[in-house]
């Protein structure tokens, strides 16, 4: 016993008497004379793991960028950490890229969740949190508190409100049954569809929540079925988006369909009509801002050769048709520009500004009409999107670019 | 060698071990104590489970669901959940949050322990596997309690010590990581003497009975009832003490912080450490946290070729590296860490007591 207490003395005493590094921070980690190292969370495993294109088209880009010689002589080198959609190990992974790795930015990280769990972090210790990959409204809203982030894709809110007003103006009465997901993405989606209803004839009569956990939404589709409802909003993610299309479908219910735009992809369309079979698919309207690799209207498109070639040659085996690689691209495309507006002597806070002063008209492989834009009181990058149909097989888009003033 | 000297040697193996715990902090990077601490939070789930699964033969598929309970009930009294519409203010400071994180999730275990005597083998498995099925749906179901998908930040708030600043202790100045890390450490020390001085003794040796044979225990006078309900008690307490490290050290819970995987994957560390063992957990708990880095590059990206590296950072490519090499370690190591040094010890203790030829 007297010998253990002198060896657990003998550990306090060296442990009180070590001298302990704390590693001193330059005034602007991550850069170096031939590099600039941003990274970022994805989903690589886990059961979002089909978002983790984002990372890799925006990796693709950046190699791109790389080839021909970088930005000011400096490489961009973008290190991707997995967490499984884990907001745990978003945390532990973000903290590793500022305190380990000193990333000059956090960049790109994926989900809402997963974003607010590492937001007042980064805002503590000043590190940009550069176009979050989240559709939560917090991010351009409450800018002035959390001055270091900033997302990029039109809010959820926006999106939602309008539906509201495409089915106010176009559909008299309208009764609309919503499946949302029992989150704030959902709710988020759902509240603005209601408000953008407004005061018109049009009301949603019901709406059934679904877990993210559940295996399947039978049970909501049915119970939406008999609200006697004529339009089904399905705001949802991929996989129950298709199994709601599904029950609809066998439950013998022909609603007009509104489809939120992260379902609304073509290859998720595509699996939704069975082959063919299922009718309820037909004339689904969603809202899009991203070209749509399928979509033989862009066949011939500058940005979009750009981005098959890219796919060819960076991004070796991958489905040149994943729409999510796009958007990695086109968040890769706005990095790259504003790290040429910072030019020989970036700095993290001059990343900010240039992000909060962006203007770019003209992102190759957003839909032609849709902005980058932020200025003072606006830090909402895209705030447009087009509506479409999805007519015979495929979206056919209809009416102007629409533009969310509200946020 | 007697199981006196067997005796010593443990203390003095654990002794070393203190020593080592506490100035290694000293020759690491801040940033590496922090994740040293995860070691530790998940060395202390371990333990638990061993104690549950290892010692008396009762597989949970379920643990991470108790490390839930401890992390919100750390979480709730330190930020609570006033801001949701719920009836607790919290304002406790987070070091003793965790007492009650583990009183908490013991009592649930306790409670737990009564149906699953009616279960067992893989029956249990799957009872206890529902319950972390349940779990994300049930958190977010009592929305005002919980705060729902969108969980609960405790970064910043001043019942956090070391949330952003250094703190004070025993006259000494530590970085929030550092600080973290001792007090992981300290917990995870006290927790491993604690499960040494259950198993050795008269409880122990009724759990091990229960494993073996439940009749042969129920015959010689063990009453299955109580040692069952027990084992789940103190590893679900166990599991609630690390949930509530957990929450603290990720400055944040949500239903998906505590992931049906994460049950999976405490299984496995106990199963890499060596079941029915103490000190192969250590590495048990090293192969929860880290593997999962390791098998995506990182800290390995210099001594892996870069295509290797390349093809870790593609959607899937962590899984199958993580999925590989479990297979290979268990095909090099069936019994664990731990079985391996229980190998060593009696290829020592034969070579000692070898007849003189």
């Amino acid at each position: 016993m007297r010998f253990r207490s002198t060896l657990v003395a003998t550990a306090l005493t060296i442990a009180v008497a070590a001298p302990f590094a704390i590693a001193g921070s330059s005034a602007d980690p991550g850069v170096t004379s031939t590099t600039i190292l941003l990274g970022g969370t994805s989903p690589l495993t886990g059961p979002a793991a089909s978002y983790a294109s984002v990372a890799r088209g925006a990796k693709a880009y950046f190699d791109s960028v790389n080839a021909k010689g970088g930005v000011a002589k400096r490489k961009i080198e973008y290190d991707i950490v997995d967490d499984a959609y884990n907001p745990a190990l978003t945390v532990q992974g973000v903290r590793r890229l500022v305190e380990q790795d000193k990333v000059f930015a956090v960049f790109n990280t994926l989900g809402t969740e997963s974003n607010l769990a590492i937001r007042d972090y980064l805002n503590q210790m000043k590190v940009p949190q550069l176009f979050a990959a989240s559709g939560a409204t917090t991010w351009g809203r409450d800018a002035a508190k959390y001055p270091w982030t900033i997302g990029f894709q039109p809010s959820y809110a926006a999106e939602g409100f309008v539906y509201g007003r495409y089915v106010a103006q176009n559909m008299k009465k309208a009764k609309i049954a919503v499946l949302f997901q029992n989150d704030d993405y959902g709710k988020d989606l759902l509240g603005a569809l209601k408000s953008g209803l407004g005061r018109s004839g049009s009301k949603v009569v019901a709406a059934e929540p679904y877990q993210v956990t559940s295996p399947d939404v039978g049970s909501q589709i049915a119970k939406l079925k008999s609200s006697g409802a004529n339009v089904l909003a399905i705001f949802a993610t991929p996989t129950f988006a298709i199994q709601a299309y599904v029950f609809a479908n066998r439950l013998g219910w022909k609603p007009k369909v509104i489809v939120n735009g992260v379902s609304g992809t073509s290859n998720i369309m595509a699996l939704a009509s069975e082959g063919g079979k299922n009718k309820v698919v037909e004339g689904s309207i969603t809202t899009n801002v991203l070209k749509d690799p399928t979509d033989p209207r862009w066949k011939n498109d500058a940005g979009m050769k750009l981005y098959r070639s890219l796919m060819a040659k960076y991004a070796k085996g991958a489905n040149v048709n994943d729409v999510y690689h796009v958007y990695g691209m086109a968040v890769g495309y706005e990095t790259v520009g504003l790290l040429r507006r910072l030019g020989a002597n970036p700095t993290r806070a001059g990343l900010m500004k240039a992000a909060r002063s962006l203007n770019d008209p003209r992102n190759p492989f957003l839909v032609t009409g849709i902005a980058v834009k932020t200025g003072p009181g606006d830090n909402f990058p895209v705030q447009q999107g087009q509506l479409q149909r999805w007519t015979n097989g495929r979206w056919v888009p209809f009416g102007g670019i629409w533009q969310s003033k509200r946020n | 060698m007697t199981p006196r000297t067997q005796r010593v040697i443990g203390v003095v193996a654990f002794a070393a071990f203190v020593v080592f715990i506490a100035v290694l902090p000293s020759f690491v990077s801040d940033f590496k104590a922090r994740e040293y601490s995860y070691v530790g939070i998940y060395l202390i789930a371990l333990l638990g489970l061993n104690i549950l699964t290892g010692y008396t033969g009762q597989i949970s598929l379920g643990h991470g669901a108790f490390m839930a309970i401890g992390g919100y009930t750390s979480a709730i009294l330190m930020a609570g959940n006033e801001q949701f519409g719920g009836p607790i203010s919290g304002g406790l400071k987070d070091v003793w949050t965790l007492p009650i994180a583990g009183l908490v999730a013991g009592l649930v275990g306790l409670a737990f322990g009564l149906p699953a005597l009616r279960l067992s083998g893989l029956y249990l498995a799957l009872a206890t596997f529902a319950v972390a099925v349940a779990m994300p749906s049930t958190v977010k179901r009592f929305e005002e309690w919980t705060g729902g998908g969108q969980g609960i930040q405790l970064f910043g708030i001043p019942e956090r010590t070391g949330g952003i600043s250094n703190v004070d202790v025993l006259g000494r100045t530590l970085t929030p990581n550092d600080w973290l890390y001792y007090l992981a450490w300290s917990i995870a020390l006290v927790a491993f003497a604690v499960a040494w001085l259950i198993v050795r003794g008269r409880t122990g040796r009724a759990f091990r009975a229960v494993r073996d044979s439940e009749t042969a225990a129920v015959s010689s006078g063990v009453s299955l009832a109580r040692y069952k309900t027990l084992a789940f008690g103190i590893s679900a307490a166990y599991a609630g003490v690390a949930g509530g490290l957990f929450a603290i050290a990720s400055d944040f819970v949500n239903p998906d912080t505590f992931p049906v995987a994460l049950s999976i994957f405490l299984l496995v560390g106990i199963v890499v450490g060596g079941l029915g063992g103490l000190s192969g957990l250590v590495f048990g708990a090293i192969f929860v946290y880290y593997l999962p880095l390791w098998s995506q590059g990182q800290d390995l990206g210099s001594l892996l070729p870069d295509r290797i590296v390349e093809e870790t950072q593609k959607p899937g490519g962590p899984a199958i590296v993580y999925g590989v090499v479990l297979i290979l370690l268990m095909f090099v190591l069936p019994n664990g860490v731990g079985g391996l040094f229980r190998r060593v010890g009696q290829l020592l203790g034969r070579r000692r007591y070898s007849p003189p030829s």
